[in-house]
């Protein structure tokens, strides 16, 4: 899978978190991972597996220090996937 | 990925000739050493260091998909060490100055450690960021350490050297921060390694992410040696034959003491595994001992528990376990159907139940308290649960349908060491008794430093040290059946309430002595923090965002969920002196909300 366009990345993640999540929540880029998402440790690391898997990338964990919202992790994948 | 997983299938006498294609070729340290094993019995870490420099042996970083990345052979680490070492006295320090190292699972971080040693300096490992949008928290949490520990240098690799250089603005005490590559390009001086004393301070070992009031244990050489000694002879019965395999992070104890400093000091030869990459993909640790041969790997249960979580049937085939013989369990409350699980999903692969070695210990006492008796699995006791909550009495279910909880054995102290039970009024209590646990020894801290205060909160008179935790004994065997209520721990991090409570009153709405933080923890072993606040906000937007914004500031915190819940003002019981009671508060919530299967706590003292 190669799903290296902005766009796509952002309907996947989207769409992987609407199931995680299991709410009513809609997912909008602006949604806060932990404050809207509730996405906790074990969900986060399934979900950073589900993304080196897809994307064939290795998330740094420096970088997520970094990541508050759907946006910033598409903007981190996104990052890490062109500079690969 | 599934081109390394059929590498990881091939056959274990050629596992070890897989390269990645297009690397220069290089190879693990061997199992079998050409020294003759010495079970420590060393007077500093150096001397242990310069013995095991003499074999072959060493340690092995591993990467996600299980490629060997570097080595570092006990006797290149001398080497290495000793040439950083002249580098750092190129500062003029004196000896026993602090130096801060980021500790990232890497062969630099160890090098790093040893080198300050030759120096006569003291060096302390600080955490990676782990959680989601931790920048900011992260950085206090750093600072905070940089501040207590008065460090004069501090360094970091690229990686995280951004978030070292935040922290270090705001602090006096730092003459140099830099990465290890900066380091090697200092001028080395030519200087005589002087020998360490064994009353030295060996390191500081930081025992909580407090961003507030960070304690540094402080471990002289003699206390480590100690306990090194007692873990590698007494509790793991350490052969030539052995081989360890890690996840655990350099900068907690059981990490660092466990599987950095007790392989050395028994020269045997260690395979790492990052930290994060265990955490997202946690067959690889079970693929490095099956691969390797290992016969000794540690772990906090909740490791064990992502393991059970994570494995499919297909995973199961590739795996032989049944080398390991010591899987040693500790650094959180160990349930036994943790360990049942564990067991039952991996017997197929080989696991062998009786690798099962529950221990306890904490960074106050260096690492290791007490150890069951290698080779006998988990053994563990069923109480009758009402006598136990009614009068803090550990009886033996007599009767089937009676309610229990059950306990695991945890063996006995390391020698040198004695444990004792005491009640509230610090009178020692018979067997079977429940009560504070208190150690007594060798490997005990000279406390924290630069913290008198704390330091007396911990150590009691005769050097006992108060754990924090409760526990009896039951035929000279140690069974712990929970925290006080000042420490949570979940998914094996200890967390302070008061850290959670701070964190709270930082919030305009909430006034100090209106949060009241504890853990609740339901029948599968599950601990979940809950946060309780007084709160006069009437209006249901601003207390929505009241609550949202306290579960996200403790999740960047301490990476985990939390239920907040407000009440009104003065429902939180306090005590007579108008202080929070956090016993009281987790009561009154428990019964708010009908939770049962609650396991009693203690009162928090003072500590």
């Amino acid at each position: 899978m190669t799903a290296s366009n902005y766009d796509e990345i952002m309907q996947l993640l989207c769409d992987r978190l609407s199931d995680l999540t299991l709410s009513e929540v809609e997912i909008t880029p602006e949604s806060n991972l932990i404050g809207q998402l509730s996405i906790d440790s074990i969900k986060l690391l399934n979900l950073i597996m589900e993304i080196e898997d897809t994307f064939d990338i290795s998330v740094p964990i420096n970088a997520l220090a970094d990541v508050q919202t759907v946006r910033d992790l598409v903007d981190l994948i996104y990052k890490i996937k062109s500079a690969s | 990925m599934s081109s390394t997983i059929t590498k990881l299938n091939a056959p274990l006498t050629q596992a070890f000739d897989f390269q990645p294609s297009g690397e220069s070729q290089i190879i693990p340290t061997p199992t079998e050493n050409t020294l003759t094993q010495q079970l420590a019995g060393f007077d500093t870490l150096t001397s242990a260091l310069e013995y095991a420099a003499e074999g072959t042996t060493g340690y092995n970083f591993y990467d996600a998909k299980g490629n060997l990345r570097s080595v570092l052979a006990y006797n290149t680490l001398r080497q290495n060490a000793r040439t950083l070492a002249q580098r750092l006295a190129g500062f003029g320090l004196s000896r026993g100055e602090r130096v801060a190292i980021i500790a990232d699972t890497s062969p630099e971080f160890i090098e790093l450690f040893f080198a300050c040693r030759y120096a006569g300096l003291v060096p302390f490992a600080m955490p990676v960021p782990v959680n989601l949008g931790s920048h900011a928290i992260y950085v206090q949490q750093l600072r905070g350490m940089l501040l207590s520990s008065q460090a004069s240098l501090a360094l970091a690799n690229v990686d995280y050297f951004n978030f070292l250089e935040e922290a270090a603005d705001g602090t006096t005490d730092l003459q140099w921060i830099g990465t290890p590559g900066q380091l090697s390009e200092q001028p080395a001086k030519d200087i005589k390694f002087q020998k360490n004393d064994p009353d030295e301070t060996a390191y500081l070992q930081f025992t909580s992410g407090s961003t507030r009031t960070p304690r540094g244990v402080v471990i002289t050489e003699r206390a480590l040696m100690c306990n090194l000694q007692g873990i590698v002879r007494n509790g793991l019965e350490l052969q030539p034959t052995d081989r360890s395999a890690s996840w655990l992070p350099f900068y907690h104890d059981m990490g660092l003491v466990g599987l950095v400093l007790a392989p050395m000091v028994g020269q045997i030869s260690v395979d790492y595994l990052a930290t994060r990459d265990f955490a997202v993909r946690p067959l690889q640790w079970l693929r490095l001992i099956s691969r390797n041969r290992c016969t000794i790997a540690f772990s906090q249960p909740f490791g064990l528990k992502l393991c059970t979580l994570r494995v499919r049937e297909s995973d199961l085939k590739e795996l032989d376990l049944s080398c390991w013989r010591a899987a040693g369990i500790g650094a959180e409350m160990i349930r036994p159907d943790t360990l049942r699980n564990f067991a039952e999903k991996f017997s197929s692969a080989g696991f062998d139940e009786r690798a099962f070695l529950p221990c306890y210990g904490l960074a106050e006492s260096t690492l290791a308290v007490t150890f069951s008796k290698i080779g006998l699995g988990s053994r563990s006791l069923q109480i009758d649960s009402k006598t136990l909550i009614d009068k803090r009495m550990a009886v033996r279910l007599q009767a089937e349908g009676r309610k229990f909880n059950e306990f695991v054995n945890c063996g006995r102290p390391l020698p040198g060491h004695t444990v004792k039970i005491v009640n509230e009024e610090g009178l020692q209590l018979s067997e079977m008794m429940v009560g504070s646990v208190l150690v007594q020894g060798d490997s005990i801290m000279t406390g924290y430093f630069n913290n008198p205060e704390e330091t007396e909160k911990a150590l009691k008179p005769g050097s006992w040290l108060d754990t924090g935790d409760i526990g009896f004994l039951f035929e000279g065997d140690l069974y712990i059946t929970g925290r006080r209520t000042d420490v949570i721990i979940v998914n094996g991090r200890n967390i302070r309430a008061q850290d959670i409570e701070e964190l709270a009153e930082q919030q305009v709405e909430v006034r100090s002595r209106e949060a009241s933080a504890f853990g609740v923890t339901d029948v599968d072993g599950m601990t979940t923090i809950v946060l309780v606040i007084e709160c006069r906000l009437t209006d249901v937007t601003e207390r929505q965002s009241l609550t949202n914004r306290l579960q996200q500031l403790v999740y960047m915190a301490f990476g985990v969920n939390c239920i907040v819940e407000l009440v009104p003002p003065h429902t939180l019981p306090r005590t007579s002196s108008g202080k929070l009671s956090r016993f009281a508060a987790r009561q009154g919530y428990i019964q708010r909300t009908n939770l049962t299967d609650q396991l009693p706590a203690a009162e928090s003292g003072d500590r």
